[in-house]
């Protein structure tokens, strides 16, 4: 047999007489994928160190030697812990593979329960599929199988059925690699061997929900899920998570129009597979039977059900031509095609710069935030790009919490070739654990944190004379110098605008800049949204803009009258904002209030007007994550009852007022955006198809410092 | 002529009562349908039962096994949870909604085959005419067996 | 094995917050744990070590605030922990041992030779089963595999000393003796096995 021609990094190995190249120390499972080939598997996962547990993926190995014969090895192999090497022969079909998996099969189905009619797993199972197609049809065990408590619930999402558990342990590999809380460990290792939490604690990990996907029979389940639907019931289609700014993919299960469960979808761009449980577990909202299915109108202290044309007519009555006397405030789920539409009928018709989508106790105007003082742009990293830095810098909330992919990257940088991370936070982080140097501060303190870091860090350094002696008055102490000892190089920083939301969150973002432009990190600095599509709103301007009123004068305004109108797209200012009895008199106060909403909340109460719009999943629409990544959502299911998408909403409105080309498709919305910004051209429609688009990151204006914080 | 008509007429015409005469003195093979029923024979597939348990347990489980077999898609599943306070079925799941369109099933007895314990039977009452079509929607009260009678 | 039970409640207990998590080791321990640490590469490989010096801490046996313990002070998760710890049956997890930890070996040797009968009499004298203890909590009686010392068969381990070859009517003089005892059996085992480590490591430092 000719061997292939070696090429540096590969080996040449032999899989069923076929022989090809695959790069040095791949696992034969996956080699053996590249030929359109199987081996049947339960404890692998390509995301996570093999371990070999299960032996499904036994295959007879050999090696050639140089006189051209095989010689094998005795016993077969597990495939998934076996890297590839010159002159492997790997044997995947053999008859006594085939009598080692049926074997293997037999064996983890002797005390399985075989309950599939009510198991959850029951259809999308793969201990049901590889039996199906490896396994024998019989059992020879007809002793009493073993009986284990069932239905335990880990924790509020999920649920444990000891009964059918494999011991194959991805379910705890998942919490000691990926997520890194934890909190799942096998305890009483041997016959009674059983993954659990300790003490049977709550399962109380952010990420608790991938578990449930990744388990390959149905010992872990979603308690949400439980009984709901089988798989074979549902509607699955894919969409994107909108509960934080990361944007996951994910697939979208419904039956007869309501959400029954969330996947992760693979897109390695963004959240490879995972899903955080704010996502997996949070779209119960779109369930809720009281959603608004009809426009509203207060009649005599009543919402009373009415038809478009009236709502419409009241509202142009209030806020045309208002000039500065109405406003707009905007939430998170917003696409961009509603947000431009929104911005376009304020500015052309209303005539009001009024509009505002941040809710953050500090708003900082064009020239206070980052691009303004400092001259850089907000985001330099994309996600997948976390994967693979070598220093990095955490301020403020947890990450996990805010940037929960980021924070799974993150943690991967760490546990691939050990990246530094330091922390600064008011509160124990999840990045803590895997921190090399955690710097806890006070509440309301973090900007001294960064400070006193920043004086640190610049020891080490040459340069930025200027900003050093800024910092005179914020001496390090001995765990500032150690920390900065891992932020000798280049390092990336990593912020959440959540940080706005404290007293000196503006003077720690700037304090953050500094430190980043003094050391040359400039073009490692990112200060990431937190709303699903914030990031959005920020690059159509959907902000007051030079002459507007922020969200805070907004709410000032129409408690002094100032404000006549006022209009809230998709947002509760009650959960929102942080000063409740502000809210209220806001919306106490106002004349004129329209409440658009897909969910009923709080601010209804005080409407005038309640319109209801379509969710996410009702209408299409795109949407900007945190590295400005557009991704399209299609419509899943029709809107309910009345609801309309909020971009024809306000082009019907916009017709009443001025008679002009209509708009029927969100496509053209996007055409037009571009038309107003370059920066949107990768977004086109036709180009979205997959995993979306991403708009330039990183366009700095030259950096520079600013000092005045420190004094 | 009248040698004709005898051969071509009357003969047909008295040969043909001649056999109505014979069948006259045999029993009848028809039934006086709907008040006489006729006995069907035992593998009939109509109306689709879910059965109980001797001790009233419902044996359906909800496991949505017949939706996936019908070839008609006509049997709509929704199950639920047991509690030990409302039990309805032995084990931890039941069937808390269970329809059946009727218009639409064709009574092919795939949902039989495909379930695990039995619960769903097609028995042999056809009569299933009705005047709206919603009536056609069978739900799990209609299809389920009355209660067994406590001696 | 211990079963978990069927609850209803979604809810759960929250595992403790590791700041707050009641550190109780004495000095002595903590020195010890100091030292031990020198001996090893990363923390997760004292485990074993911790856990001995915990069990004799927390009075012979492993309470959860003890396996919190040892989490906090190595950096490990509770449950990784608690996983390596039920592994063993040396460290007692969750229960309180008695004062004497009475092991009987039940292995080919020992059987033959009679370690049935000598369970049986420590079972009648005692009161309790294999895995029980007595209501004062001085004795803990133990059904063990082949302890090694078939030369000495039918053979005990009482906490930490062998006694063999054993005969019934010694049994109940062993019992009177170990009742008069006022120390524990079963925390000097998990001393001298922590002082055993610290020695073997010293020597291996030697060298």
């Amino acid at each position: 047999m000719a061997s292939l021609a070696q090429e540096p990094g590969l080996v040449t190995i032999t899989i069923d007489g076929t022989e090809l190249q695959v790069p040095k120390g791949e696992l034969v499972v996956e080699s053996v994928k590249r030929l359109g080939r199987e081996i049947p598997i339960f404890c692998y996962h390509p995301r996570m160190k093999p371990v070999g547990m299960c032996r499904m993926c036994l295959v007879e190995v050999g090696m050639k030697q140089p006189d051209g014969t095989v010689r094998m090895m005795p016993k077969p192999q597990a495939g998934c812990t076996l890297p590839a090497s010159d002159n492997l022969v790997v044997i995947t079909d053999s008859e006594s593979v085939i009598a080692d998996r049926r074997g293997v099969l037999e064996f983890l189905l002797i005390n399985h329960p075989l309950d599939c009619p009510i198991c959850d797993r029951g259809g999308e199972c793969p201990l049901q599929n590889n039996t199906l197609f490896y396994g024998p049809s019989t059992t020879r065990y007809v002793e009493v199988k073993r009986h284990l408590p069932k239905a335990f619930p880990l924790s509020r999402h999920v649920t444990l059925d000891l009964e059918r558990c494999i011991q194959c342990g991805r379910c705890v590999r998942f919490t000691e690699e990926i997520s890194g809380d934890a909190q799942l460990a096998f305890l009483f290792r041997g016959a009674a061997m059983t993954p659990r939490t300790f003490e049977l604690t709550d399962l109380d990990s952010k990420f608790s929900g991938n578990v449930i996907e990744i388990c390959p029979v149905g010992a872990l389940t979603s308690s949400d899920y439980r009984f709901r639907a089988r798989p074979w019931d549902l509607e699955t289609r894919p969409s994107t998570c909108l509960e934080c700014a990361n944007g996951c993919s994910v697939w979208f299960d419904h039956r007869g129009g309501k959400m029954v469960r969330i996947n992760g979808r693979v897109n390695d761009a963004v959240n490879e597979e995972w899903t955080c449980d704010k996502g997996k577990f949070g779209h119960g909202y779109l369930n809720a039977p009281d959603r608004p299915a009809k426009p509203l109108i207060r009649k005599e202290d009543v919402l009373a059900a009415a038809d478009w044309s009236t709502a419409y007519q009241q509202i142009v009555a209030h806020f045309e031509d208002g000039r500065t006397a109405v406003a707009g405030l905007v939430g998170a789920k917003v696409s961009n095609e509603d947000l431009f539409q929104f911005k376009r009928m304020f500015h052309r018709h209303f005539h009001s710069p009024n509009l505002d989508h941040r809710w953050t106790r500090i708003l900082p105007s064009q020239t206070e935030g980052v691009r303004g003082l400092h001259g850089i742009d907000e985001v330099h990293t994309r996600i997948a790009e976390w994967e693979s830095v070598n220093a990095a810098l955490v301020v403020g909330n947890d990450l996990a919490s805010d940037q929960p992919m980021v924070y799974l990257r993150l943690r991967k940088a760490w546990q691939r070739h050990g990246a530094k991370v330091v922390v600064i936070s008011e509160r124990p982080t999840y990045a803590d654990h895997f921190a090399s140097a955690v710097i806890r501060c006070e509440e309301g303190k973090l900007f001294e944190a960064v400070a006193r870091l920043s004086a640190a860090v610049l020891q080490n350094r040459e340069g930025a004379d200027a900003l050093r002696a800024a910092l005179k008055p914020f001496a390090p102490d001995a765990k500032d110098r150690a920390a900065a000892e891992a932020l000798k190089g280049e390092f990336f920083t990593v912020c959440s605008e959540s940080v706005y939301a404290k007293p000196d969150g503006g003077k720690t973002v700037s304090a953050l800049a500094n430190l980043a432009v003094g050391t040359d990190n400039a073009q490692r600095f990112n200060l990431y949204p937190v709303g699903a599509n914030d990031m959005g709103a920020a690059l159509l301007g959907v902000h007051p803009g030079g002459q507007g009123m922020n969200t805070r004068e907004i709410l000032e305004g129409c408690i002094q009258g100032r404000i006549k109108s006022l209009w809230l797209l998709e947002c509760d200012p009650f959960a929102l904002w942080h000063d409740h009895q502000q809210v209220q008199d806001a919306l106490e106060n106002v004349e004129f209030l329209v409440v658009q909403t897909s969910a009923p909340n709080q601010a209804m109460q005080y409407a005038s007007v309640v319109l209801p719009c379509c969710a996410h999943v009702e209408a299409d629409g795109t949407y900007t994550n945190i590295e400005r990544r557009v991704q399209k959502i299609e419509a899943i299911w029709r809107p309910k009852g009345d609801a309309k998408p909020s971009w024809k909403l306000f082009t019907e409105l916009m017709l009443r007022m001025n008679p002009s080309r209509p708009i029927f498709e969100p496509s053209e919305l996007m055409e037009m955006i571009i038309a107003e910004d370059e920066s949107f051209a990768p977004a086109a429609y036709h180009n979205l198809e997959g995993n979306g688009a991403c708009l330039p990151l990183g366009v700095d204006a030259g950096a520079q410092l600013f000092m005045e914080i420190y004094q | 002529m009248i040698g004709e008509i005898a051969r071509d007429v009357v003969r047909p015409i008295l040969t043909g009562l001649k056999l109505t005469a014979k069948r006259l003195r045999r029993s009848k093979i028809t039934v006086g349908y709907p008040e006489v029923k006729r006995e069907l024979p035992p593998r009939t597939r109509w109306r689709h039962v879910l059965a109980r348990y001797e001790n009233g347990l419902e044996k359906c489980i909800g496991c949505s096994l017949c939706a996936g077999a019908c070839p008609a898609k006509c049997i709509y599943v929704e199950s639920a949870e047991n509690t030990d306070e409302a039990r309805f079925s032995p084990g931890e799941r039941y069937a808390v909604r269970y329809e059946i369109n009727m218009l639409r099933c064709i009574f092919c007895g795939y949902c039989q085959e495909a379930c695990p314990t039995g619960a769903i039977v097609l028995r042999k009452d056809f009569e299933l005419a009705d005047y709206d079509r919603p009536d056609f929607i069978y739900t799990k009260e209609m299809l389920l067996e009355p209660l067994p009678i406590r001696q | 094995m211990e079963t978990i039970h069927l609850e209803n409640s979604r809810g759960r207990p929250k595992a403790p917050n590791p700041e707050q998590v009641e550190l109780k080791f004495s000095d002595q321990a903590v020195q010890e744990l100091e030292a031990l640490l020198t001996h090893y590469p990363d923390k997760k490989s004292a485990i074993l070590p911790t856990l001995w010096i915990a069990q004799r801490e927390y009075g012979g046996y492993l309470p959860p605030e003890a396996i919190a313990e040892v989490a906090v002070r190595l950096q490990r998760s509770y449950a990784e922990i608690e996983g390596v710890a039920t592994f063993y049956t040396m460290y007692h997890v969750g229960h309180p041992v008695g004062r004497h930890l009475i092991e009987v070996c039940t292995c080919l040797t020992c059987q033959v030779c009679g370690a049935y009968r000598i369970a049986e009499r420590l079972k009648a004298k005692l009161g309790i089963d294999f895995g029980e203890t007595t209501e004062d909590g001085v004795f803990t009686l133990e059904e063990v595999e082949c302890l090694d010392a078939c030369d000495r068969a039918p053979v005990l381990q009482v906490s930490d000393a062998y006694i063999g070859p054993v005969d019934e009517a010694e049994i109940d003089a062993l019992i009177e003796k170990l009742r008069s005892d006022p120390g524990s059996g079963t925390i000097r085992l998990a001393d001298e096995i922590v002082k055993a480590q610290l020695h073997a490591n010293e020597q291996r430092d030697i060298r």
